[in-house]
């Protein structure tokens, strides 16, 4: 499988950023995917498996999205459960000063563990 | 008296866009504060989804999703408006089943928690979240209810109270 770059669908862009240790995944504009589980999940997956190939952390950065939908939560759910109950290491990042990002957000932290290995975090 | 906004909307998918759009713009015309304005957006979209998703496909030409959000000094109402057919009928029951769930929690932030707990142990199978009205009696904190016209047309609403 190739290596996932970026995609754009509709207003929702995604873009891929190398960082030294991370592969960073930057979620901007909106996501109203009508099946983001069909779209969203094979997508997380793949950079999950590469990132957790490479002994990097995933960073998956929402702070500059306006607007997300509540199907859209779902593929990120099952990555984070998945990476939860494996040897992943993830961060959810989030826009804390955007009541609408701190408000959905927050409930994510329920997957974190306790060594950061998998991390929900509002950006200051 | 009420500040109102309508739109009719076609049953397609790209038409949330410009929900999401033109919803943003009538909040933020009424003065209502940043986080308001972001939080009723989202209600009128998700109601709008489901009506696009659950409603009457098959009358494309008449089977419209109409919107209706409504401001007074206390309240925010959205309404979204659609026809169902006897296929998309069982929709309405597991509509039912989620709201008297939801409901039967005190606090809706734990009910938005045990759905998304849900969502992680389900199968990717699924199909549906059926997150987003567990999600607007969270962050909206609004009374939803529905009605079922005798022309087959149901209509959703979600009220809450808010301060402008």
């Amino acid at each position: 499988m190739s290596r996932f770059d970026g995609i754009q669908e509709g207003p929702l862009t995604i873009r891929r950023e190398e960082v030294t240790k991370d592969l960073v995944l930057v979620f901007e504009g909106k996501s109203i995917l009508r099946d983001p589980a069909e779209f969203l999940q094979p997508i997380l997956i793949q950079v999950l498996d590469e990132a957790d190939s490479e002994g990097k952390r995933l960073i998956l950065d929402f702070s500059s999205l306006t607007y997300m939908n509540s199907s859209t939560y779902t593929p990120l759910v099952k990555t984070l459960e998945r990476a939860r109950l494996g040897n992943s290491q993830i961060t959810v990042l989030y826009d804390a000063d955007q009541k609408w990002q701190s408000v959905s957000f927050v409930a994510l932290t329920i997957f974190a563990t306790g060594d950061g290995r998998v991390a929900v975090v509002g950006k200051e | 008296m009420a500040d109102e906004f309508r739109i009719d909307v076609k049953p397609d998918w790209a038409e949330v866009v410009r929900v999401n759009e033109s919803t943003h713009d009538f909040l933020t015309s009424i003065a209502l504060p940043e986080h308001v304005v972001d939080t009723f957006t989202m209600v009128a979209c998700e109601l709008v989804e489901n009506g696009i998703k659950y409603g009457d496909n098959r009358r494309l030409t008449r089977s419209e999703v109409e919107l209706i959000v409504s401001a007074t000094s206390k309240t925010i109402t959205v309404q979204v408006k659609n026809r169902i057919s006897e296929e998309t009928r069982f929709h309405l029951r597991q509509l039912d089943r989620t709201l008297q769930w939801v409901r039967g929690f005190q606090d809706p932030f734990q009910a938005y928690i045990e759905r998304i707990k849900e969502i992680s142990r389900e199968p990717s199978t699924r199909g549906t979240s059926g997150l987003g009205i567990v999600r607007i009696a969270y962050e909206a904190r609004a009374a939803i209810d529905f009605i079922v016209g005798e022309d087959d047309t149901i209509n959703v609403s979600a009220v809450a109270k808010v301060s402008r």
